[in-house]
């Protein structure tokens, strides 16, 4: 039985001449909110699309339970259990909020091509699951008034809570937020912290990237460092906060990099 | 051989027709992401504005500095209807969804070939001998004195352009916005004024293409812009969409193409089989021959 | 207004249903051909306006359809009934095997592949290949509708013929809204990266889409070989395809926008007939003020269909 890790090794990927990401190892374990932090252009963002399936790495191992899915297409990473958020909010923004959590019920509902067709009693069964599902994400996300909603018209803050109740629709294991704290205020921020700790509990392992300091100590249990797209440190927040080689690249940035 | 080197003559010279339409649709393209399904008819529209104004403005002169007048009027004219076109048709939806704008430029194309209908009437016209019947004949090839004016002037056109894009400031003005229109209005771009230049170039060439369309087959109808401005489309998709040197490129390759096959397999499937080509050709390369000049949002 | 909206749909119908024992022969052929186009065009819609695919080359299936039709009946003697299955699988397999090598295309291109496939079509036909497809006169006598041993000639069967295509149509539209696959295009075109990355095989969808519109687009291309008894190349040049393209565009990805949309773009044309020379180039006109009016189309399409336990006390609707 596999455990839900996430292990990568030596990723490197490249772009014509620049390396974005240099020989990168770190592991995820199971039940862990994990954090890569580093400052701008570190490449964070490129491992991440790297781990989902946007980007081939060059060269590297890409481990989730035992399978190596580098090279696999996002939608099959998705079916393997791994949902991201996007750091812009990649929402659906004509359709309704409760349209948009529902596409994360797309890869668990069990309708075939020809249910688009013609409808039967399975079919009316599974919209009906899952549209339950949907209310379900909307109730713990408190979206509940913004059902009907079209989420390009809502507030950045409950957008972002929107992508977030989207991927947690799919059920995921391995949840990845790109700086979901980007642009939120600072009560905003603490209701996120406080998601993300219910989110551990019920049973995703979370790995993010974040720049906001105040809220990355709090939250995660571990973190992998990066800068020029190569590791630096590794550690709990405590032991980070003190590496110097952390607090050199971070020099002068070590305040929040709100967006 | 002969007939190799028959429709080699025969191909350069309609490529070069291809790539002086296929210009105006690569430039406009470039810059505003607009496919100006209008071109077509507005090079229609300049074989008949160019027989009007032989008849009615030059008392039907045919020297050498008549026919220069005529084709310098004759642009000037288009370039005028170009700039309406794009005031009217294109400017209210800079902001609209992309085919709001190809659909508003389908319209244009039903006014100016209807137009061209309700001015000259439907029926066939023949455009005047503005170049005299001189052939040369080379051991079975026979070449004309128009199809040598075509290409050298084609040529020399594509030269000159190729020059003002690449080597001028106002010509990077024109490639700034083409990649990026708002990074190019921060830089102080006028973008305005660049798109209102590449209609006026746009609607010359085409203006100068249609004056040789009409001067080659000699018959020209209300209609034929639509069929024209297809495969000059197509011509500047082949060469990469955006890219001036790919619609030259485009342009020649189709030219040659259509030519060879009208002379080798068959004519009744010419249509056919330059089509197959465009369709393997963007199966294998999507981004045309030389690549697109369009920057894609990842 | 949602009271009106609920009765317009069965307005509709009475309306349409009663219709052609109101109508002359000629505005009877032109009913008729307001449904076929109105099938043809919501067939294009789920290519072009519900998974946002430049398509320019919907005549191809219509005609594919129509074709499939006119060559069982002439050649193999089938009666018009009996071509119906095949009339919608030969497109429907066609649609998804030309969509296979080329929906990843971006937008334009993607566009001129279909025009080139459009026209391919035409020449093929054109040129008569294999013997079978009759030339640039088409191939005409064709069988009329035959069910249950009742010779169907009449126009007015035509008509009822084409209005029940046209219902099951919209069966079909109303059932893919409420579906899995139906959401897919919706999410795959509104950001495709976005579907991928929460798991919709956005590749296969779109294949899928191609492949239902160019079904349903073969049926419609059946009726229209009924109501002509022959079929012909011209009637299916690219640049009726324009027609379909511009029809979803104009009236708006929605069936109501679609049905306006084939008024507007068919039936108002023909209503200014008398004005030959002048109806296009005031046509042309329209068209562009229409799009810079309504950019999205006169009736666009509205999300935010979900059910109704979802809604709760104080919503902010749609």
């Amino acid at each position: 039985m596999a455990r839900n890790e996430l292990i990568l090794t030596d990723v490197t990927k490249r772009f014509g001449g620049l390396t974005a990401v240099d020989a990168l190892s770190f592991k995820v374990e199971e039940g862990q909110i994990y954090g890569i932090i580093g400052p701008n252009g570190a490449g964070k963002t490129t491992v991440f699309n790297c781990i989902t399936g946007i980007y081939k790495s060059e060269e590297g191992l890409v481990n989730w339970r035992g399978e190596e899915i580098r090279g696999m297409t996002p939608y099959q990473i998705v079916d393997r259990g791994i949902v991201r958020t996007f750091q812009t909010i990649r929402l659906f923004g004509q359709m309704s909020v409760a349209e948009n959590i529902m596409s994360g019920r797309h890869i668990k509902s069990t309708q075939s091509w020809w249910h688009g067709i013609i409808p039967t009693p399975g079919k009316i069964k599974d919209e009906l699951e899952n549209w339950k599902k949907v209310e379900e994400q909307l109730d713990f996300f408190k979206l509940s008034e913004f059902a009907a909603t079209p989420v390009g018209s809502l507030p950045y803050g409950i957008q972002r809570r929107v992508e977030i109740a989207r991927a947690m629709a799919v059920e995921p294991t391995l949840l990845i937020l790109d700086e979901p704290a980007a642009g939120l205020n600072d009560k905003e921020t603490l209701e996120l912290l406080e998601t993300i700790f219910k989110i551990r509990d019920k049973g995703v392992t979370v790995l993010l990237i974040e720049h906001d300091m105040d809220m990355v100590m709090e939250v995660t249990d571990y973190l992998t460092v990066i800068n020029f797209g190569k590791k630096i440190a590794e550690g709990t927040p405590e032991d980070i906060q003190k590496n110097p080689a952390v607090i050199e690249a971070y020099l002068g940035s070590e305040d929040d990099d709100d967006e | 051989m002969d007939t190799f080197l028959q429709q080699l003559a025969n191909g350069l010279t309609i490529g070069s027709m291809f790539a002086l339409v296929a210009l105006g649709y690569t430039m406009v393209y470039g810059v505003m992401r607009l496919i100006n399904f209008a071109h077509g008819d507005m090079v229609a529209a300049s074989a008949f504005v160019g027989l009007t104004i032989y008849t009615q403005v030059m008392g039907q002169a045919t020297s050498l500095v008549a026919v220069i007048v005529i084709f310098l009027l004759t642009a000037l004219v288009m370039a005028v209807v170009g700039i309406i076109l794009e005031r009217l048709a294109y400017r209210p939806l800079r902001e609209a969804p992309r085919l709001s704008a190809v659909v508003s430029a389908l319209g244009a194309s039903l006014v100016i070939q209807n137009g061209i209908m309700l001015i000259w009437g439907p029926r066939m016209r023949i455009f005047p001998e503005l170049v005299p019947q001189i052939y040369w004949d080379f051991d079975g090839v026979v070449i004309s004195m128009i199809q040598v004016i075509i290409l050298v002037l084609s040529l020399f056109l594509m030269v000159a352009l190729y020059l003002f894009v690449e080597k001028t400031r106002i010509g990077a003005a024109i490639r700034a916005s083409s990649i990026d229109q708002d990074a190019a209005r921060l830089m102080g771009i006028n973008v305005n004024s660049v798109i209102a230049l590449i209609f006026i170039i746009g609607s010359s060439l085409g203006a100068v293409g249609g004056l040789f369309i009409g001067l080659y087959y000699r018959g020209i109808t209300f209609n034929m812009g639509w069929q024209y401005g297809l495969y000059a489309f197509i011509a500047a998709i082949l060469g990469g969409i955006g890219n001036i040197p790919g619609a030259m490129l485009g342009g020649m390759l189709l030219g040659l193409f259509n030519a060879f096959i009208a002379g080798y397999v068959s004519s009744t499937w010419a249509d056919a089989f330059t089509f197959i080509l465009l369709i393997l050709i963007l199966i294998v390369r999507p981004t045309g021959i030389l690549g697109e000049r369009v920057a894609e949002k990842v | 207004m949602k009271e009106l909206q609920k009765f317009a749909y069965p307005i509709f119908f009475v309306v349409m249903a009663i219709l052609p024992h109101l109508l002359d022969d000629r505005w009877q052929a032109v009913a008729i051909t307001f449904l076929i186009f109105a099938v043809v065009a919501l067939s294009q819609d789920i290519i072009l306006g519900k998974s946002g695919m430049f398509n320019m080359g919907q005549a191809l299936f219509f005609g594919m359809g129509a074709y499939t039709t006119a060559i069982l009946n002439n050649e193999y003697g089938w009666s018009i009934i009996a071509t119906i299955p095949l009339a919608i699988i030969i497109p429907a397999l066609f649609g998804i095997l030309l969509a296979g090598p080329i929906v990843h295309l971006r937008g334009d291109y993607l566009l001129v592949v279909t025009i080139g496939f459009n026209i391919v079509f035409v020449q093929v036909l054109q040129n008569n290949l294999g013997g079978i497809t009759g030339g640039p006169n088409g191939i005409f006598g064709l069988d009329s509708l035959r069910f249950l041993n009742f010779d169907l000639t009449s126009q007015i069967s035509v008509y009822y013929f084409a209005f029940v295509v046209l219902l099951l149509t919209l069966w079909v539209m109303h059932n893919l809204a409420g579906s899995k696959p139906g959401r897919a295009l919706h999410y795959l075109r509104e950001d495709q990266l976005a579907a991928e990355s929460i798991g919709i095989n956005t590749r296969v969808y779109k294949i899928f889409a191609f492949g239902l519109g160019a079904g349903i687009a073969g049926l419609a291309g059946t009726v229209y070989a009924t109501q002509y008894s022959a079929v012909s190349p011209e009637a299916f040049e690219f640049i009726q395809s324009v027609l379909f393209f511009s029809i979803v565009l104009v009236g708006g990805s929605s069936v109501p926008g679609v049905l306006i949309g084939v008024f507007v773009m068919f039936v108002l044309p023909e209503i200014f007939r008398e004005f030959a020379t002048w109806r296009y180039f005031i046509f042309g006109f329209a068209m562009i003020a229409a799009m810079i009016l309504r950019p999205r189309g006169i009736w666009p399409a509205t999300f935010g269909k979900i059910p109704k336990f979802l809604i709760k006390e104080n919503n902010h609707g749609a």
